[in-house]
């Protein structure tokens, strides 16, 4: 597997149109592989961080290296950063139970639900920040780790080092029919907890809509200020 | 040397340099000709009389918080009795006039000893009522902070942050960089030349000098941070691959 990081410049006219629309990054990701399909070791996952409005940083995590050239002339920084691809192969192997990182992830959480007038249940978005992380704490352990118990809250209880960064409602066009996905960032700390089942969720992603930016999990080392 | 610091904040303040006729502007920091007057009213002074003894003292100011830009778009009419007894109105010309709303300035005065410290005291029981600027604008709390043996920069540089503790919850890092006004020296290339520089504040012969200024800024803590200013809230997963 490998990992991607790629700066966008969000004031280009060709980020304008990527941003705007998932289906549209979507096919440019995919554009950047020669096959595209997932093989055993995992699947092509993307994600797009936006830390303030100059800063936006694409994510990929792949089983084959990417050629993002496309990418770089239409939305990119051409001269000054390209891209950069690692080898994730060593990090995914040296997951050992009770290690912590930091980690950063965008899902897609939803419930299946059924509405008086439906005969069948359809995958409906969750819509509070309790019941979003609520989904990520229902599903830690099957994905092979636990979060982390931050400081005590103002109970007194030590809560889930958990926190949303950000949310959005995405709208847009696939095939000229809507789609509508919900999407909430996660920011925290985990422990791992199967080193197995995380090397499965990092290389083939959390959760639904994992064509959309959702689903891409990554971890980083924790902050040397972390008392853990 | 010796300064004496002003804690100038308050729902409204209005520091014009170069208002003319019927729109009256703002400056977005204090102006030395709008804190003299100011300290002149503590002093007792009338309008007539000299102010050189308050020409020689340095001034500066830091914007602790910089407020927001407000425009008055300001009527009036002037009442003028007929012969027949009845009241007729004319109106005077629409204005527009700028207040900042919301800010908190620092200005700091370095002076002689003795006249800081006598700057101080009037402050602190003033003859005259002070106003930001404006007769409209009073000051919201006390004005005077105090005086301590420093000078200009140095006093600009330790003074405690003076915006309100919302403000400073609100940002979050320890250490805060404010933008600050100073007196420039009058050799230094590549000063800013204001007119605010109070020569009379007689109202029959205002007269305004040029002044040269330099802007700054300095760093100062932040009592209710909590983040670290320096650690960039960037999620990296690049940092163990190598990258």
């Amino acid at each position: 597997m490998f990992l991607t990081k790629m700066p966008l410049n969000p004031r280009r006219r060709g980020a304008r149109v990527l941003l705007s629309s998932p289906q549209a990054l979507h096919a440019a990701v995919l554009a950047g592989f020669a096959d595209a399909r997932s093989t055993a070791e995992g699947r092509i996952l993307w994600r797009l961080d936006t830390y303030d409005r100059h800063r936006t940083v694409l994510y990929t995590a792949s089983p084959e290296k990417p050629d993002f050239t496309h990418l770089v002339e239409q939305a990119g920084w051409p001269t000054t950063e390209a891209w950069q691809t690692r080898d994730y192969d060593g990090l995914l192997d040296s997951l050992r139970p009770g290690q912590r990182w930091q980690f950063r992830l965008t899902a897609n959480p939803v419930r299946s639900g059924r509405r008086e007038s439906w005969n069948t249940t359809k995958p409906l978005g969750h819509v509070t920040v309790k019941q979003q992380e609520q989904w990520l704490l229902d599903r830690a352990p099957r994905l092979g780790f636990q979060l982390v118990s931050g400081r005590a809250g103002a109970e007194g209880a030590a809560e889930p080092d958990l926190a949303i960064v950000d949310r959005n409602t995405r709208r847009f066009q696939r095939q000229g029919n809507p789609v509508t996905i919900s999407t909430a960032t996660f920011e925290g700390h985990l422990e791992i907890t199967d080193a197995a089942a995380l090397r499965q969720s990092l290389s083939f992603g959390i959760g639904r809509a994992k064509a959309y930016g959702c689903g891409l999990l990554t971890v980083a080392p924790p902050p040397r200020s972390d008392p853990a | 040397m010796t300064v004496v610091a002003l804690r100038l904040a308050g729902p409204l303040q209005s520091w014009g340099s170069r208002s003319r006729f019927v729109r009256r502007e703002t400056e977005t920091a204090p102006t030395k000709s709008g804190v003299l007057g100011l300290v002149a009213a503590a002093r007792g002074m009338r309008r007539s009389d000299p102010l050189e003894g308050l020409l020689g003292l340095r001034f500066g100011v830091r914007l602790d918080q910089p407020g927001q830009l407000v425009r008055d778009f300001q009527t009036a009419q002037r009442p003028k009795r007929e012969k027949d007894g009845t009241t007729s109105w004319s109106s005077l010309p629409l204005s527009h006039r700028y207040y900042v709303s919301d800010a908190v300035y620092l200005a700091v005065l370095e002076g002689d000893r003795e006249l800081a410290e006598g700057i101080d005291e009037a402050v602190r029981s003033p003859e005259f009522p002070l106003y930001l600027g404006r007769r409209s604008c009073p000051p919201a709390g006390p004005v005077a902070v105090g005086v301590s043996e420093n000078d200009l920069e140095g006093a600009l540089a330790s003074l405690p942050w003076m915006a309100g503790t919302r403000q400073q919850r609100r940002h979050r890092a320890r250490t805060v960089r404010l933008a600050t006004v100073c007196d420039a020296d009058s050799e230094e290339p590549g000063g800013e030349l204001v007119r605010d520089v109070p020569v009379s504040f007689d109202p029959n012969r205002r007269q305004h000098a040029w002044r040269s200024i330099t802007r700054g800024t300095v760093e100062v803590d932040n009592p209710h941070g909590v983040a670290d200013a320096d650690t960039g809230d960037e999620h990296d997963p690049m940092a163990i691959l190598g990258g």
